[in-house]
């Protein structure tokens, strides 16, 4: 008999997988998310042209720029990870087998494994077509970690509050605003300073803390939000 | 709303170990006490109140509307009841509404299994979930007759309910709620199912059985009739 503990493990390490294994097979997520970054990101270099050597817009515009194209990607396919098991009526057969923080668990490893792939591929083709240098890339990728994570546990909660209701999109939209929004902001700041040099300063431990928040939120939300 | 509920027939029996089913020798009993639901302003079950025991079969039958999906959603933990009582004990405790999720075995025409994944692999999927072992879902579809490999998505609506009631039995639950369980069955189907609840019955477990037609079940059984 399995320790609480491991047994815990192994139910989020197995929601993890077998999302993946779907997600491999319908592509549904991956192709939605990654359209959209790529079509948002051609669009922008489109439009901007190299400006990373225009130094005040390097600083000031692209950071918030490359995030909001991650911001959309995000919406574009993280909400699925629970709409999908209402919509395929799979959300019962879950209920009644997995332990509700375990399934939170293994939605945002999902959705952080899939977000991360994600800025894998937007943030060097953003930097190589918008000319941005970097000052400091470690806490570039720092930013896109923490913020990532903060931005994948985010999305995942707010998609299970917004799974059970009719009008799911526009709730999506609606409670990501106010949760989403500090998120970004300390994310942009971050990137800002990796883009000019300057020290993490006060966003980083603020960003990680907001990463926490969040997680312990959702841990103790969630099985609230997900059984009647 | 009218109900009746008549005495069992007989005692139960138990069974040895390696059972499909229920774990052998242990006590179980589900009483339930004038349980209603409204969605909105339907009355969508009326006060219903019955009582079953290890070895015994309750069916509840009435027709289209009166309830009985309904009942067992609010048996099962998946649906909060709005007034009445639910007591679910094993062996001389009483489970509280996360336990009863877990330990209950489902069977019901609106739960689904993911299209992208075989049988064999959703089966295994619910194993890890419940932490049982892998091996555990190739036993039960081969006793009910489906091959592993075919991904759930190509089977036909029988072959979906014997994936049901092959998921229903993974953790040998003790009390099964079958809603309509007979239903898109051919003759060897309904005769290996059919097997399977009585081996379930005589090895001391207890079913709760919702069909709107009268529905012959061997051994201990019991009757409620939904109604308005």
């Amino acid at each position: 008999m399995p320790s609480p503990t491991s047994h815990w493990v192994a139910s989020a390490r197995a929601v993890f997988a077998k999302d993946w294994r779907c997600e491999l097979r319908s592509r549904y997520a991956l192709n939605a998310i990654g359209l959209f970054a790529v079509t948002t990101l051609v669009v922008t270099s489109a439009a901007l042209g190299p400006s990373g050597s225009n130094q005040a817009m390097a600083i000031n515009v692209l950071p918030a720029i490359l995030w909001l194209i991650l911001l959309f990607a995000a919406a574009a396919g993280l909400p699925r990870v629970f709409v999908h098991e209402e919509e395929s009526r799979t959300a019962n057969a879950l209920r009644l087998a997995a332990t509700p923080s375990a399934l939170f668990a293994g939605k945002v490893a999902f959705g952080l494994s899939l977000l991360l792939a994600i800025e894998a591929l937007v943030a060097p083709l953003y930097l190589a077509v918008m000319n941005l240098n970097l000052a400091s890339p470690g806490l570039f990728v720092g930013a896109l970690v923490a913020g990532g994570y903060g931005l994948a546990t985010g999305s995942v909660l707010i998609a299970a509050l917004a799974s059970q209701a009719r009008g799911r999109s526009t709730l999506f939209s609606v409670l990501a605003f106010p949760v989403l929004m500090p998120l970004l902001l300390l994310a942009i700041e971050l990137t800002r300073n990796s883009v000019a040099g300057d020290p993490a300063g006060p966003a980083l431990p603020q960003l990680l803390l907001y990463d926490g928040t969040v997680t312990i939120a959702g841990l103790m939300l969630f099985p609230a939000v997900w059984n009647p | 709303m009218v109900y009746s509920c008549g005495p069992p027939a007989r005692a139960g029996q138990f069974a040895g170990p390696g059972s499909y089913t229920a774990r052998a020798m242990t006590s179980v009993s589900l009483v339930f006490d004038g349980v209603r639901r409204r969605f909105g302003r339907v009355r969508a079950l009326e006060p219903a109140s019955g009582r079953v025991a290890a070895g015994e079969a309750l069916v509840v039958t009435g027709a289209n509307g009166a309830g009985k999906s309904t009942l067992l959603r609010c048996l099962a933990g998946l649906l909060a009841p709005d007034g009445g009582t639910v007591e679910h004990v094993e062996e001389g405790a009483a489970l509280t509404p996360p336990e009863r999720r877990a330990r209950i075995g489902f069977v019901a025409p609106d739960l689904a299994f993911y299209d992208e994944l075989s049988a064999g692999e959703n089966l295994e999927f619910f194993a890890r979930l419940r932490g049982l072992p892998a091996a555990r879902a190739g036993e039960l579809l081969e006793r009910v007759g489906l091959p592993v490999d075919r991904a759930a998505g190509a089977l036909s609506s029988g072959m979906r309910q014997r994936l049901r009631w092959a998921w229903a039995l993974l953790a040998r639950p003790r009390a099964l709620l079958l809603d309509e369980p007979f239903q898109n069955l051919d003759r060897e189907g309904e005769d290996s199912v059919r097997g399977l609840l009585g081996e379930h019955l005589e090895s001391g477990g207890l079913a709760i059985v919702a069909s709107p037609i009268p529905l012959e079940v061997a051994g201990a059984v019991s009757h409620l009739t939904l109604g308005r």
